[in-house]
């Protein structure tokens, strides 16, 4: 039992889940997610498909073995972390003490100055003594030392968070035209557009899409909150978080029989209006086009966002089977359905928010800012001791350790007693 | 002022070109001075490199690393740069022989792309996507540099060695700790990309991580990464296999650059 604790904590374990999981990224990336049986089965023939579908392919990054991957990296990591919490305390004291220097030293320099080693390196030694002799020592960036230590701190806080995000956090979808006020969700809240905007640029291309909204607890309007957004500018509110996510276009639609209004109602393109006085007709406006073009072979098209030459695509359908479908242009005057009439007007642009609570981001936020803290520890905090030892002779013996340094340590190292070899 | 990014863009790459076959030629010729000339040459496209980043900025009036040109400029800029710092910092000037290529063809990919300037869509127009994309040359130049250096690692062991190779090439312990260094730098430079390209996504997006291709790719680059970093902590496993896992882990990086946008779709396509 132990045995397994051991390699559940090990670093070979670690190296494993790590080759599967990028194994397991990159396969899932080259197979197009989120598609159906049928999608598959056409791509890769119907075994293929089946396997993708019945080992969760499809869905990767959610499917059960991936939270399995991602739970067992989890375990790993604390488990790790807690094993060597104790010895890397004792490591830290270690590092600041003079004790660690070795007892004999193979082929380390002798040289007549060795506070100059010390200096050269930006190190201030202390004074001791062992059996008799006198030493020098200096210790510094041990903060280096926990440099792994909070890397994988980091990394299990990221994971934890995202997880938690990915499972527990809600999200909604509002979309309307300027004034319409709508819920949101099972939220208890709701949500009015205050105002809507696309602003163009000279050469008609969109530079940025502008909404202004006030939420307010449903039934409670005066309690209401306002804010600004625009892409790359959400907004928080009651703890939810909204996002300028896309837009369309929407239209009035009213409808009249002998020239009496009988009702009116803003339709996203997309959406239908059921007519109240004839049960099972239903208007829906497809698409509009503010400045149609019927490009012949190739269909209908817009030729800028300027309303020059507004048209709309409609369909009707009675008791839910189409019984028209055509574009609309104003001049056309009004669709006429028996006695009904209908008539689109007053395009404007409708703006689709989306909506979020996702309580963990901030704990994924502190994780990736320890990830970047341990790995500037790991590699840019070099820990370094440095002794120097008194000989019967009156010459220093020098002795450095930078477990991180290597060569180019001992190099550094040499560079520097060379100078204060001389007497 | 596009007119001289251009006439300075033509000559920073004729400036890489004469640096590589200078290298080159140090190398056959085995004469010191040439590769001090092929350095300065280098030293001196970067500077030119750098003034036309700066001015395609000042034309664009934004960072100039928004699409496939500017990216690919910026990428090869990062590469000299990190190459030359190393050159410097470990005195190792053969390098150049090995990185200029690589730097010559990216710069070679850049010169392919279109270098029109178009108005960023809104989801582009944020500071967070400069520190994005900034980090992202550093992390690219730092870890071509270390492919480099797995390379040479390679080859060194297939060389017999000679006097100018050994004097010039580092030791075998030398090249593993250099070549870890460029990519521990490329690593932390890697993180920093993809943190502050997932608090970009969150405030374009709505969220801050969508297991898009790219986003997928630039994982797994930075979990191959970590794996070689593991792996160098382990008896035996220094040298040889670190140095091919240098190099792989370029591939990924290179894949999760332009094989990503090529063969995948996603939101990091532009398209
Ligand atoms: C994506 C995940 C991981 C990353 C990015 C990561 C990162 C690092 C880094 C940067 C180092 C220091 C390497 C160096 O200084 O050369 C390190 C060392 C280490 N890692 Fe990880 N690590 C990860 C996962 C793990 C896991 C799951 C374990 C579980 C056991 C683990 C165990 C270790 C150990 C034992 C060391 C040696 C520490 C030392 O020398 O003091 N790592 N890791």
């Amino acid at each position: 039992m132990k045995k397994v604790w051991k390699f559940l904590s090990s670093m070979p374990f670690a190296i494993g889940l790590l080759v599967a999981l990028s194994a397991v990224c990159a396969l899932s990336s080259l197979i197009t997610q989120g598609q159906t049986y049928e999608w598959y089965a056409g791509a890769y023939g119907p075994r293929l498909g089946a396997l993708i579908l019945a080992l969760g392919l499809d869905d990767a990054f959610h499917s059960w073995w991936f939270w399995v991957l991602t739970g067992v990296l989890c375990g790993n990591l604390l488990l790790c972390n807690l094993v060597r919490l104790r010895p890397l305390i004792n490591r830290t004291r270690g590092f600041y003490s003079a004790d660690g220097l070795p007892e004999t030293q193979d082929a380390a320099p002798v040289v007549h100055r060795p506070k100059e080693v010390f200096a050269a390196l930006s190190m201030t030694p202390r004074e001791t003594e062992r059996q008799g002799q006198r030493i020098l020592f200096a210790s510094k960036n041990g903060l280096g030392l926990w440099g792994p230590w909070v890397c994988h701190l980091g990394i299990l806080l990221l994971v934890v968070g995202f997880s938690l995000g990915q499972a527990l956090h809600r999200e909604y979808v509002v979309y309307g035209v300027k004034g319409q006020t709508k819920p949101i969700g099972d939220t208890g809240y709701a949500l009015t557009i205050d105002d809507f905007q696309v602003k163009l640029r000279a050469d008609d291309t969109v530079e940025q899409y502008e909404a202004a909204v006030t939420v307010f607890p449903q039934g409670e309007a005066g309690r209401g909150q306002s804010a600004r957004l625009s892409v790359n500018h959400p907004a928080s509110l009651f703890g939810m978080k909204l996002y300028q996510n896309s837009t369309g276009w929407a239209a009035a639609l009213t409808v009249s029989k002998e020239g009496q209004v009988l009702e009116e109602q803003i339709l996203c393109a997309g959406e239908g209006l059921q007519v109240q006085a004839v049960p099972g007709l239903v208007v829906y406006l497809n698409a509009f086009y503010p400045d149609f073009y019927l490009r012949p072979g190739y269909g209908p098209m817009t030729l800028s966002g300027a309303l020059n030459n507004p048209a709309y695509l409609y369909s009707i359908y009675f008791q839910d089977a189409m019984v028209g479908m055509d574009y609309w242009q104003m001049e056309e005057g009004p669709i006429k359905v028996n006695d009904y009439e209908f008539t689109f007007h007053d395009p404007e642009s409708y703006t689709l928010l989306e909506i979020k609570k996702d309580k963990f981001a901030w704990l994924t936020l502190m994780g990736g800012i320890l990830v970047l803290l341990g790995l500037g520890l790991c590699f840019y905090v070099q820990p370094v001791q440095l002794w120097a030892r008194e000989q019967a002779d009156g010459t220093w013996m020098v002795y450095g350790k930078s477990p991180k340094g290597g060569p180019l340590f001992t190099e550094r190292l040499l560079q520097a007693t060379e100078k204060a070899k001389e007497s | 002022m596009l007119q001289a990014e251009n006439t300075l863009f033509t000559l920073v790459m004729l400036l890489y070109f004469s640096a590589m076959i200078l290298y080159f030629a140090f190398v056959a010729l085995k004469k010191d001075p040439i590769v001090k000339v092929a350095m300065g040459l280098q030293g001196l496209g970067l500077v030119l490199h750098t003034a036309a980043l700066v001015l395609r900025g000042l034309a664009a009036g934004r960072l100039p690393l928004t699409n496939q040109y500017e990216f690919a400029t910026a990428f090869a800029w990062g590469l000299c740069l990190v190459s030359l710092i190393f050159m410097l910092r470990f005195t190792f000037p053969l390098l150049g022989a090995f990185s200029a290529p690589v730097t010559f063809l990216i710069i070679g990919y850049a010169a392919m792309q279109s270098k029109e300037i178009h108005n960023l869509m809104p989801a582009l127009q944020s500071n967070w996507l400069g520190f994005h994309v900034s980090t992202a040359i550093i992390a690219y130049g730092a870890f071509g540099v270390s492919f480099v250096l797995g390379i040479i690692f390679l080859l060194r062991d297939k060389m017999k060695a000679q006097g100018f190779l050994d004097e010039h090439i580092p030791s075998r312990e030398k090249l593993d700790i250099i070549a870890y260094r460029s990519v521990s730098l490329g690593l932390l430079f890697l993180s920093f990309t993809i943190i502050t390209g997932a608090i970009w996504a969150e405030r374009a997006w709505g969220s801050y991580w969508s297991w898009d291709p790219k986003e997928t790719w630039s994982l797994v680059t930075w979990l191959v990464y970590a794996v070689y970093l593991h792996l160098r902590l382990r008896k035996g496993w220094q040298g040889k296999a670190a140095a091919i896992f240098a190099v792989a882990g370029f591939v990924c990086v290179m894949f999760t650059y332009i094989g990503v946008n090529t063969f995948l779709p996603g939101v990091h396509s532009y398209k």
